[in-house]
């Protein structure tokens, strides 16, 4: 199949706005009479919350509204037990307890600081084990032994017992990762109006789920869902963080709004976003692999508890993930796994690129490495034995069929390793370390799989609105939200390949709750599977139509006709023709016909049984495989990768330069989460509060990165394309962990692997 | 953020009244690199009423050669430092250190100067002013007095100055032939980190390998930065012995433990200064 738009690396369709600086974001937007917000923080990880008093603050020069709690006037609590505001108690320093709203930001900012509230002090549960000891305080009095309500998820094949028994060897290890921030580049805003012409609110902002925020924004006012109005705008980055506390945000300021009739905009500080914004969750997990001498694995046994914070609305979704994957890409007749979430007086654990992946595949494929070393068998040897292979039963009882569920996984760790030159680097590095030199290097190799969509989590569907106009320029709507990770230009690929048309033609607006159909959020890498099977299927609605009216003009049958290189023509006769310039207006001027289609994508719910956790979890899978090169001062502990060669299955690539952008930005986020990013507390206050000390890595910490792409047939996606927004960032952190122990014979089970821990096997408390 | 009136000085003397005139509440910013981020967290004193820029002041960006002594505008960047061909012919060690800050913007406007005044314990050029024992020349009101760097700290921080003085020039001597420095840094990660720890050192042996002067200094290491010279007197008039690299270190990190008392994060630099030292002392010293 030869095609004309997609697979090319088209520029990007919204690439001039923004490389000019024309595009605007949030922070960008003024209303006229607009009030600043500012939210007042908790002072306490856990206190009872006695008085507050607003008498101050609100005497102030050009303060117009200080509200709290008692200025909700629908629901305080939110999804995820979320407060619009803590009324009786607050459970972390994040909280927000009030808030104020003046003519100008530092009028703002000044009230902020008079609103006076009395606290009595709680016990702070601040960890996994503090929060699992016997008489710990609870976090919420009604979530005892602080488990997160619904986020028990396990998964059950085989006999785990019976598999041990049969093991050779038996290995138990712990690891631990960290809160992660997402640190996109744009903090927080959001923009709150009393809406012009009828009841309601309209609301615009650095929000990554418009739809997920509307229904929660219409609990709190007491509004219908339609009486809210959300317009994400342009985002810049979210990484699955613009939500809980942009939640908040619009629920305060759209309460606000309503209140003071005027447009209430709210713009977080870095420290503020980094403070009450949601984290990569902590993960607390324990293995047991059991193996025969000669490295077939027989079972594999997981208990891991996620760290999900005072609130969570993700662990549910998360921890289900989890469950499907936490065996790893290969094939294991026994399994028992559980997950559980941890409320503790915290920041929260919420959606951060990869879901869950990033802690598990950094667990798996350290283990994988323990069990080779103790087996005697080289890392590649127990992954090419143990690894996923056409024909085999996933965990879940899912049978990879080559082409429906393909898994190239064998050779594309055949492939890496060959690219890289793995097998002789080990030596060579090996034999070099041996001497005194304090810099070491070493190599490492990890693979991964990973269910694309939704799953099991919810259904899949997404919506879409493709309209030609009378000029033949052709808009496309998601209900899904461009965050800087390419989905419009992918969509509008798909679209003008769907039309054979050239991508010139499509422009696109922004996702607006009002337009589109609530299709659901913008996660899981869902972004051109579901969406852009949407707009696929508006395309080919639209397609029809214009064939249909083509057949009409051209007096032809309208099977027959194609559309290539924008000219309607009928199979192999020329003369019978027409160009798209020529049949637009026609159909729109003489025939009245409307050239705006609505596209849906509904797959249906995958069915899994609640006793095993067993089932059609994904409906497809994609597969990934790196090797990272590393050198290591022992000395010191600084730790500097070289290279990284990775090879990605995905479907069908629609658009290579955003496919190989999106791997390498993924590859370096997790070795950006594998060694150096971490949040630092002091007893229940968040240390780590701006980028000086949010280690982000800088375009010198960067590795060479070669990337190859494999592509496969028959996927459910549009074209046969899968989500690859994701799976870029699970490698790293676990390759990296496994050079370092070839560099340095030292195993480091917790993240990050920074200077502290690479040097002394643990970290530094302040 | 705290209001104040910003003034652009439109020269040394002009800078200089006026600081004396406004008696410790104007304050100086030249590339506002750390001044910014003070006034952002509320550090900066209440009583400051005026911002004055240097700047512009020309008169205090440059590097100049006059025989054996170099000496510095306490305006000038640490990106002019890191491209001036004088100063790594004349002092590596900081120019070294002064290419090594931050980033290219940072290089760009912050100073010298600015990185002294502030005196956090990760400066760098601190460690490499104080090897090449450099005095510092400042000027309050008419009056100008001549200090020497070693003698300038008084803690983190905190520098024995007048809230109206003036930096104006750093001045040292270049290195003697046949000397070697070195400037090495440690951090979290390649660009835009602060040093854990920071090392300079000056060295000059002999022809039979006979020390005649070593000059070692650690930052993040004490509360007041300083030299070591228990260390250093290990080495002079001897031919080095490479178990004295490791010793050194020792001495070091027993003085780093003394100063500041056993802290959180002693467990890691402990070994670390060691093993900096040792490997900075075997980059410029020849052993027997
Ligand atoms: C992102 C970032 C990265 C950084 N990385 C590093 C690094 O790697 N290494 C490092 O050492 N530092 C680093 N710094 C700190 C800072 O850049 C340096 O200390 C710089 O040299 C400060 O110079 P400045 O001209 O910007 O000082 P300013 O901020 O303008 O002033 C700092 C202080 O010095 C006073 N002052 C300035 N000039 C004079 C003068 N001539 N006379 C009297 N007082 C004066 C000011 O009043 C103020 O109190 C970094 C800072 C940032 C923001």
């Amino acid at each position: 199949m030869s095609y004309k738009v997609i697979t090319r690396p088209l520029k990007r369709i919204d690439a001039r706005e923004k490389v000019t600086g024309e595009a605007k974001f949030g922070a960008d937007l003024n209303f006229s009479g607009q009030l600043y917000a500012k939210t007042v923080y908790s002072r306490y990880p856990h206190a009872r919350v006695l008085s507050i008093n607003t008498e101050k603050a609100e005497a102030l020069h050009g303060v117009e509204a200080v509200i709290t709690a008692a200025d909700v006037p629908g629901e305080n609590e939110l999804f995820g037990r979320f407060p619009v505001f803590a009324e009786k108690e607050v459970k972390y320093t994040g909280d927000g307890v009030a808030m104020v709203a003046a003519t100008s930001k530092s009028i703002a900012e000044k009230a902020a600081s008079l609103v006076e509230v009395e606290y009595e002090e709680l016990p702070a549960v601040l960890t996994i084990e503090e929060a699992l000891a016997h008489g710990a305080a609870l976090v919420h009095t009604d979530a005892p032994g602080n488990f997160i309500e619904n986020t028990h998820h396990l998964m059950r094949a085989g006999d785990v017992e019976r598999g041990f028994e049969e093991a050779d060897i038996i290995l138990e290890k712990t690891y631990r990762t960290q809160f992660v921030e997402h640190g996109y580049i744009e903090p927080e805003v959001v923009i709150a109006l009393p809406e012009p012409y009828r009841r309601g609110v309209e609301i615009h902002g650095s929000i990554q789920n418009p739809y997920s925020i509307r229904e929660n924004v219409a609990r709190a006012l007491n509004l219908r869902i339609s009486e809210v109005r959300v317009i994400p705008g342009n985002l810049g980055g979210s990484f699955g963080g613009k939500d809980e506390s942009v939640m908040l945000m619009a629920a305060r300021t759209a309460i606000t709004a309503l209140k003071t009739g005027r447009p209430v905009k709210m713009v977080l500080t870095r420290e503020e976003s980094i403070l009450e914004s949601a984290k990569r969750h902590s993960y607390k997990a324990k293995y047991k692999i059991g193996a025969r001498k000669g490295g077939t694995i027989v079972a594999l046994e997981n208990t891991i508890y996620t760290q999900g914070g005072a609130y969570n609305n993700k662990a549910r979704f998360a921890n289900w993930r989890a469950s499907v994957h936490a065996a790893g890409p290969y094939r294991i007749p026994n399994v028992k796994t559980d997950l559980y979430g941890v409320y503790t007086n915290t920041i929260y654990g919420g959606a951060f690129r990869g879901f869950s992946a990033p802690q598990v595949v950094f667990c798996n494929e350290s283990l994988m490495d323990e069990l080779a070393a103790e087996l005697g068998i080289s890392p590649k040897e127990i992954r090419l034995k143990n690894c996923l292979k056409p024909g085999d039963e996933l965990v879940t009882g899912q049978v990879l069929r080559p082409g429906k569920i393909p898994a190239p996984l064998k050779q594309m760790i055949e492939e890496v390793c060959s690219r890289s030159d793995f097998d002789r680097k080990r030596e060579e590095f090996s034999a070099g370390n041996s001497g005194d030199e304090p810099v070491k290097r070493g190599i490492g190799l990890a693979c991964t799989f990973r269910g694309t969509g939704l799953g099991g989590e919810g259904i899949d569907t997404a919506g879409a609105t493709v309209t030609i106009e009378k000029d033949g320029s052709v808009n496309i709507v998601s209900n899904l939200n461009e965050m800087g990770q390419g989905m419009r230009t992918a969509h509008a690929q798909i679209v003008a390949e769907t039309l054979g048309i050239s991508y010139g033609r499509i422009t696109f607006s922004p996702t607006d709750t009002s337009v589109v159909p609530d299709g659901g959020p913008t996660v899981a890498s869902r972004g051109t599977l579901a969406g852009g099977n949407a707009m696929l299927i508006a395309a080919q609605k639209l397609k029809e139509r214009l064939l249909m009216e083509a057949g009409k003009i051209l007096n032809c049958s309208w099977e027959g006709l194609v559309i290539e290189d924008e000219i309607i023509q009928y199979r192999g006769k020329e003369k019978l023709s027409i160009t798209f310039d020529e049949l637009i207006p026609r159909c729109i001027m003489e025939r009245g016909l409307t050239l705006s289609a609505q596209g849906w994508y509904n797959p249906g719910p995958e069915e899994l049984d609640p006793e095993t956790g067993r089932g059609n979890a994904y409906p497809s899978y994609i597969y990934g495989c790196a090797v990272a090169e590393i050198r290591v001062n022992t000395l010191t502990g600084k730790l500097d990768v070289d290279r990284i060669t990775a090879a990605y299955e995905l479907g069908r690539v629609i658009n290579p330069q955003i496919v190989k952008g999106q791997l390498m930005g993924g590859l370096i986020q997790g070795m950006g989460y594998g060694i150096m990013e971490d949040t630092e507390t002091k007893e229940g206050y968040l240390i780590t509060r701006n980028f000086d000390e949010l280690m982000l890595p800088t375009s010198l910490d960067i590795p060479e990165i070669d990337i190859i792409l494999y592509e496969t047939d028959q996927n459910i996606g549009p074209y046969g394309a899968k989500g690859i927004g994701e799976i870029g960032v699970e490698l790293s952190a676990p390759a990296i962990a496994n050079a370092l122990f070839h560099a340095t014979g030292r195993r480091v089970r917790e993240l990050p692997m920074n200077l502290e821990r690479v040097l002394l096997g643990r970290a530094l408390k302040r | 953020m705290q209001e104040f009136d910003f003034v652009k000085a439109k020269s040394l003397d002009h800078a200089c009244t006026m600081l004396a005139g406004k008696r410790g509440r104007a304050k100086v910013i030249a590339g506002g690199t750390d001044l910014m981020i003070g006034l952002r967290n509320h550090r900066l004193s209440e009583e400051v009423d005026t911002i004055m820029d240097i700047s512009g002041v020309g008169e205090l960006a440059y590097i100049r050669e006059e025989g054996e002594l170099i000496r510095i505008g306490a305006g000038t960047t640490h990106a002019e430092l890191a491209l001036s061909s004088i100063l790594w012919e004349a002092a590596p060690v900081l120019s070294m250190a002064a290419k090594s800050i931050g980033s290219p913007q940072i290089r760009n406007r912050g100073t010298i100067g600015g990185n002294i005044i502030t005196s956090a314990p990760c400066a760098d050029t601190v460690p490499a002013l104080l090897v090449l024992d450099a005095a510092l020349l400042l000027r309050r009101g008419e009056s100008v007095r001549q200090v020497q760097i070693a003698d300038f700290f008084e803690g983190p921080y905190r520098v024995k100055a007048a809230e109206d003085e003036l930096l104006l020039e750093i001045s040292f001597r270049r290195l003697r032939d046949g000397a070697k420095s070195l400037f090495d840094k440690l951090t979290r990660r390649n660009a835009l980190a602060k040093a854990r720890m920071n090392i300079a050192v000056i060295a000059l042996q002999d022809k039979n390998k006979v020390v005649k002067d070593l000059r070692i200094s650690l930052g993040s290491t004490t509360p007041i930065p300083c030299r070591f010279t228990d260390a250093e007197r290990l080495f002079l008039g001897k031919v080095p012995r490479r178990e004295d690299f490791l010793k050194a270190g020792q001495i070091i990190s027993s003085e780093m433990v003394e100063k500041s008392g056993y802290r959180w994060s002693t467990d890691y630099k402990k070994p670390v200064v060691e093993a900096l030292t040792a490997a900075a002392l075997k980059r410029v010293l020849k052993a027997e």
